[in-house]
Formats: structure tokens, C-alpha cells, sequence
């Protein structure tokens, strides 16, 4: 939900999830960068920061299509002085819907009404 | 931000279905920049005790 709170939709979430564009099986990679970070290891995709926030690494999303695809078509938000890329709030709803959790129908809801007031700001 | 929120509110106004909490709470958000929407939700985490591990 990181993505959708920075693209406006009122919400909060526990962790952060990156997705990389790497064969699962190249966790080690990742989490020996973490390491190097002095981030702590919580399981094969779970980190926390020196911060004390919460990472997840995701090598795939269910219901929207490959990394380059959806990368290319991503959205560049200004965040914390860096460029991060993030999912359009459409596509962020069809993984959670996709995904069907009771966790991510909850914020289906949340996603929808927020696409629907952006887009009447931008008078549509 | 103050400005950019009652143009926002001003706008969700006759916006039908929200109650007036609702429509400011929306509002603070989309009027928000990505860091202010983050401190938002870092704030809010932070009060109920569940930004950290450790507080968690």
C-alpha cells in the first residue's frame, strides 16, 4: 500500500514492498545488500531497517503483468529526496482485487473512492 | 498546503455518498505531497505505537 498512500489514498501499512526485477531464487543478492545496510533479516524476502521500518521484496505481483511491462508504465513520485517508481493506483487494484486477501479487499474501497475524487479534481 | 487543501475541499464539495470527515480526511491527502502524505501515515502509525518492530 506504500505506493498508494504517496499517490494520495488515505490509508497505512505496516511494510513497504519493493518489487524486483530478479529471479526469486537471487533473494541472497538483495539481502546481502540489506546486510551491508545494517538492516536486520527477518525471513528470505523480510527486512527492517536501521530505521525500524519494515521491508518486503516481491519477485513477482499477481494480477498485473511482468515487471518491464508494468515498470515502464509506472508512476515516478518524489519521495524522501529520491525518484521511486510505483504503480498506478488502477493497477495497485487490480492486484489486491486479483489477489483477494481479506486484507487487500479491504482497501478496494479506500482505492476506489480515491481514483474517483482524483479524477473529478482534475475535472473529469 | 493549507491553500492547495481548501482549493481541494473546495472542489469535493458537492461530491455525493462522503460525509464531511470524510471528504477532509480525503482532501488532506490528495492535496498532500508524497512526503506529506508518508509523514501522515508515519504519524499515524507512530501514535498507536506500531511504526517499529520493537514497539510492535
Amino acid at each position: 500500500m506504500s505506493g498508494a498512500i504517496l499517490q494520495g489514498v488515505p490509508a497505512t501499512t505496516l511494510d513497504t514492498d519493493i518489487w524486483i526485477d530478479l529471479p526469486s531464487r537471487q533473494y541472497m543478492r538483495v539481502l546481502n545488500l540489506c546486510r551491508r545496510m545494517g538492516a536486520q533479516l527477518r525471513a528470505n524476502t523480510l527486512v527492517d531497517l536501521s530505521d525500524g521500518s519494515t521491508v518486503n521484496f516481491l519477485y513477482e505481483v499477481h494480477g498485473v503483468r511482468g515487471f518491464r511491462y508494468e515498470y515502464q508504465r509506472a508512476k515516478k513520485v518524489k519521495w524522501l529526496n529520491t525518484e521511486v517508481a510505483v504503480l498506478p493506483l488502477p493497477r495497485i487494484y487490480a492486484s489486491k482485487k486479483f489477489v483477494g486477501r481479506p486484507k487487500d479487499l479491504a482497501h478496494l474501497p479506500l482505492l476506489e473512492q480515491t481514483m474517483k475524487l482524483q479524477g473529478r479534481l482534475r475535472g473529469r | 498546503m493549507e491553500k492547495k487543501l481548501a482549493r481541494v475541499l473546495k472542489k469535493l464539495r458537492r461530491v455525493r455518498g462522503l460525509s464531511e470527515e470524510e471528504k477532509y480526511l480525503f482532501a488532506r491527502s490528495l492535496a498532500a505531497t508524497p512526503d506529506e502524505r508518508w509523514r501522515l501515515h508515519e504519524n499515524f502509525l507512530r501514535s498507536h505505537d506500531l511504526y517499529t518492530r520493537s514497539a510492535r
